[in-house]
């Protein structure tokens, strides 16, 4: 039988005083929607704490959309921090949503967001200790029917024996007809097998269970999941693009929090999509077509959302928002209507060859505090090969106007490992951060030079699913460590400072990005012998992973570093952003000639195949610089 | 804009339901929302870093609730104090409802400095109440013996407790200014979650007790209702171990404070929940008032 649904509060509230952060767990927020007499309900999950979680826009996007749909309810839910999960566990406590506070195996539909691959262990954790079984094939006709979709769903394969069914793409449309199908097969008595098949014929909807995994030969160890015979299902499921952007909701959130967050504040997505290029960017790909919303439109959901939530800052979200055609008509607008308010206006990051210190200033609310760029390689050459269309010389200006301007503190984004990179790639990191001490020394007077910091900050590449880099494997942890040591042993000044990730958490984000549904076991093995939590880096522990991987006969470094031939069947083939396979290949040859594409929004179309293959087109407001 | 053209709004508000369980900072990051989301004329700070002018009572502690907070909102243009009230419970969720407001001088004293009166509420459940009785000396009513562990750190004077790395002195001559303790039975109604509390009868023992603590502080500092709650459960805990019994309340007492109070459960409550039920000031001639002079309660409360 079906746990009941029924408000459990009582269970947890005596733990309350003797957690971590008791506000993650007792909803009553602003905003908060739920309806207690809705005849489908579905709760969907962050696979992380309730700080991490809240602000993520995928989830309070469709969190609004199915709580609009009549008959149907839409609760939250979001991974007990350790703390809380082991007493809820030793008292046989099971996890429960947050608005009713009913156990997750009461509803009729649990949804995972899948922000990363660093979350593959926290499903697990979650179904565990939502007393839901782990295995779909394990699941019996009253478990609820687990979805799964969000950014990281592009190579969905290492998790496919845990889900029923992936929702891939925007899911503004898809979640209301999978909701809607899945209401009308439970009220139809169907069994479940056959309710979860019967998703495949919805577009944008990866069921695993009706394919299998079919290998080209012995050197393709992961393999590649085609339909059974019969099942019907597609042989490549398309992401889902919504029909048009702006006749969306600006404002996604209605929930205010209490708990404090890392981005506690309004967000507005003013842009979806970003055709800048970087070969080595998932997102760049997997978001695209391009698609704005206009000026008043944007100026009209910050007064409201601010109205709506009391936040104190607004952030104008996406993947690349000084991009926006209007972006500063839309921050001019905002700064007079918000002046004297105490309100601020914010952007997530500026870009380098557009650094312009007004309106870093005018998105700061006139307060200087660091500035951040995303240089990823450390040489010209480098920074073709990855289609990163930032120079040196837009550093130099950018950073002349900075300390002009008044800033001292500045931190630059690197990434280590990328194809074709030598050591003087990496010299070349360590020479643009003295250059840019030796700017700061030229320009910021001796009094305070004190303040002035220069950092840089050192990512490993992962080869990603649906990029021109696919088929790279990533650099071999040894040779990471070298070149960590030979870019410490280069940097010339005391003022800048290195930091980079950790190469373990690195090399498993490459086996979970870049393995095939033979990687699926050693998920489960990990998580058994303790796994959790493993996008934090005091929960993370390799050795687990590698216990696990010998158990399952995997070699992680293999798993991460091999190469994919081209021409190859990849393990994620059959789920896909509407990218054209000969674009990826056309590009991964022009990046090893160095050779440069330009932005389809700034010239004419560079063939990705997106929009034809979707239906989709580029939506761009203004004229882009 | 000059100070001298604001008007100050104090607001009375409750931290009640699941809200007890947020931090200061979360209850004053909400409240600033509030006052945003219900659109009054709230006055900002000069300088880089602009932010509304507030200022709230002392900080309660995470799960403890109040019947009794206050805020002051400096405002840039008069709104009717009922309007504001009724403007900001629209804004506020249920279990952080405001439910007074008025104006008071510009020139008053900031909350903090003079509300030095605080009186709180407890409940508190016993793990396992006859078992307790039976560790307490032969004979006497457990409440008789908690009262006197309470009148023994009274005259003990101090706590000295572990509050992260460091060890704290709370002082109880000049805060603790009475306490009394009750026995309550529990009648749970099976059906709900729901149950009541009558006074035992002659010869039952009672599962829950009820705590009254009249407090002040002053800048020497303030009473915390969960160290004393603590200190008061280790002793009866110490009390209650073989070989104790036949000790002396202050004896028990300067046994346990011998070393810093760790400020955690020692097994006689099984929970406890903590209201902060009264604030208020002092004046010249030594009458305590509230911190609005006449409420102008646009609630009925």
């Amino acid at each position: 039988m079906r746990a009941a649904y029924e408000d459990l509060f009582h269970l947890i509230e005596p733990l309350l005083q003797g957690v971590e952060k008791p506000s993650r767990y007792i909803d009553h927020e602003w905003g908060a929607l739920s309806k207690p007499d809705a005849r489908f309900r579905v709760c969907l999950v962050y696979p992380d704490t309730y700080e991490v979680g809240l602000p993520n826009q995928g989830i309070a996007i469709l969190y609004r959309i199915l709580n609009a749909q009549e008959g149907i309810s839409c609760e939250r839910g979001y991974l007990p921090w350790v703390d809380m999960a082991d007493a809820m566990r030793s008292r046989n406590i099971p996890l429960l949503s947050l608005e009713g506070a009913a156990p997750l195996a009461s509803f009729d539909v649990v949804g995972f967001h899948i922000p990363h691959e660093m979350a593959a262990t926290n499903y697990l954790e979650t179904l565990d200790l939502a007393g839901i079984p782990l295995l779909s094939a394990e699941r019996g006709e009253d478990d609820p029917i687990i979805i799964a979709g969000g950014p990281s769903v592009y190579n969905p394969e290492p998790l496919a024996p845990y889900i029923d069914a992936f929702l891939v793409g925007e899911g503004e449309e898809s979640i209301v007809e999978v909701a809607r199908e899945l209401e009308r097969s439970r009220d139809e008595g169907l069994p479940r097998a056959e309710r979860v098949a019967r998703l495949a014929r919805i577009a944008g909807t990866y069921v695993p269970s009706l394919y299998e995994v079919a290998y080209d030969s012995e050197q393709a160890p992961h393999g590649h999941a085609v339909p059974r015979a019969d099942s019907g299902a597609p042989a490549v499921v398309y992401k889902r693009v919504i029909a048009d952007f702006s006749a969306t909701d600006p404002i996604a959130q209605s929930v205010v929090p209490y708990t404090e967050l890392v981005h506690d504040r309004l967000s507005i997505e003013v842009l979806r999509g970003c055709a800048r290029g970087c070969r080595f960017c998932q997102a760049g790909i997997t978001y695209r077509p391009v698609r704005e919303r206009s000026a008043d439109q944007i100026v009209a959901a910050v007064a409201r959302g601010l109205e709506q939530t009391g936040y104190d800052e607004v952030s104008l979200t996406s993947l690349s928002t000084t991009d926006h055609s209007q972006c500063e008509c839309v921050l001019d607008r905002l700064n007079e209507r918000l002046a004297g308010t105490g309100i601020s206006v914010s952007i997530p990051s500026q870009r380098l060859d557009s650094f312009d210190p007004e309106l870093a200033e005018a998105v700061a609310g006139g307060k200087r505090g660091g500035l951040t760029f995303a240089v990823e390689a450390g040489s010209q050459r480098l920074r073709d090969v990855i289609n990163k269309n930032v120079t040196e010389e837009d550093l130099d200006r950018a950073m002349r106007a900075a300390f002009e301007a008044g800033w001292r503190r500045c931190k630059l984004y690197f990434m280590m490992g990328l194809p074709t990179e030598t050591d003087e790639d990496i010299v070349g990191i360590a020479r643009l951060a003295d250059h840019v001490v030796e700017l700061a020394r030229e320009i910021v007077p001796k009094d305070q030079r004190g303040g002035v910091s220069v950092s840089i900050s050192v990512a490993v590449f992962v080869p990603k699913s649906h990029t021109p880099f696919q088929w790279c494997g990533q650099l071999e942890r040894d040779e990471v460590k070298r070149r960590q040591q030979l870019l410490l042993h280069s940097v010339r000044s005391r003022q800048v400072r290195v930091s980079y990730h950790d190469a373990d958490v690195s090399l498993l984000e490459a086996v979970l990005s870049r393995g095939g549904r033979d990687i699926a076991p050693l998920i489960l093995e990990a998580w058994r012998r303790g796994a959790r939590f493993d996008a934090w880096s005091e929960q993370f522990d390799l050795d687990r992973w590698r216990d696990a991987a010998s158990a399952c006969g995997i070699d992680l470094d293999r798993v991460a570093c091999e190469p994919y031939e081209i021409g190859q069947h990849l393990p994620w083939d059959h789920v896909s952003p509407g990218v054209s396979p000969g674009f990826l290949e056309r590009e991964y040859r022009r990046a090893a000639q160095a050779e440069t594409t330009p932005d389809c929004t700034r010239t004419s179309c560079t063939g990705c195949g997106i929009c034809p293959r979707l239906g989709a087109e580029n939506v761009i407001e203004g004229e882009r610089k | 804009m000059s100070e001298e053209n604001l008007f100050r709004l104090r607001v009375a508000y409750v931290k009640q339901g699941r809200l007890r369980y947020l931090g200061h900072l979360e209850v004053l990051r909400t409240i600033e929302r509030i006052v945003r989301r219900a659109g009054l004329p709230y006055a900002v700070t000069q300088g880089f870093s602009p932010h509304m002018k507030i200022s709230f009572t002392s900080a309660l502690p995470v799960g403890t609730a109040s019947v009794c907070e206050w805020y002051d909102v400096y405002l840039e243009t008069y709104v009717p104090a009922r309007r504001a009230l009724a403007s900001l419970r629209k804004a506020s969720p249920a279990d952080l409802a405001p439910y007074a407001a008025g104006y008071v001088d510009l020139r008053a004293a900031s909350l903090s400095a003079a509300l030095t009166h605080a009186a709180y509420r407890s409940t508190l459940e016993l793990n396992d109440a006859s078992a307790l009785a039976g560790h307490l000396p032969q004979g006497a009513p457990s409440v008789g013996r908690a009262l006197q562990i309470l009148n023994a750190l009274k005259a003990h004077g101090c706590i000295t407790y572990v509050r992260g790395r460091k060890n704290k002195k709370m002082d109880l001559v000049n805060t603790l200014d009475g306490a009394m303790v009750t026995e309550f039975v529990r009648e749970k109604d099976p059906h709900s979650h729901t149950e009541s509390l009558r006074a035992p009868k002659p010869g039952e023992i009672g599962d829950l007790w009820g705590l009254a603590l009249v407090t002040r502080s002053s800048e020497k500092g303030a009473l915390r209702p969960e160290v004393l709650i603590r200190a008061w459960e280790k002793a009866l805990a110490f009390w209650g171990q073989a070989g104790n019994h036949g000790l002396g309340a202050e004896e028990v007492v300067a046994e346990i404070l011998a070393e810093p109070l760790v400020v955690e459960p020692y097994g006689v409550f099984a929970h406890y929940e903590v209201t902060r039920v009264s604030q208020q000031m002092e004046t010249k001639d030594g009458k305590l008032v509230e911190p609005l002079p006449r409420p102008q309660d646009a609630s009925g409360r």
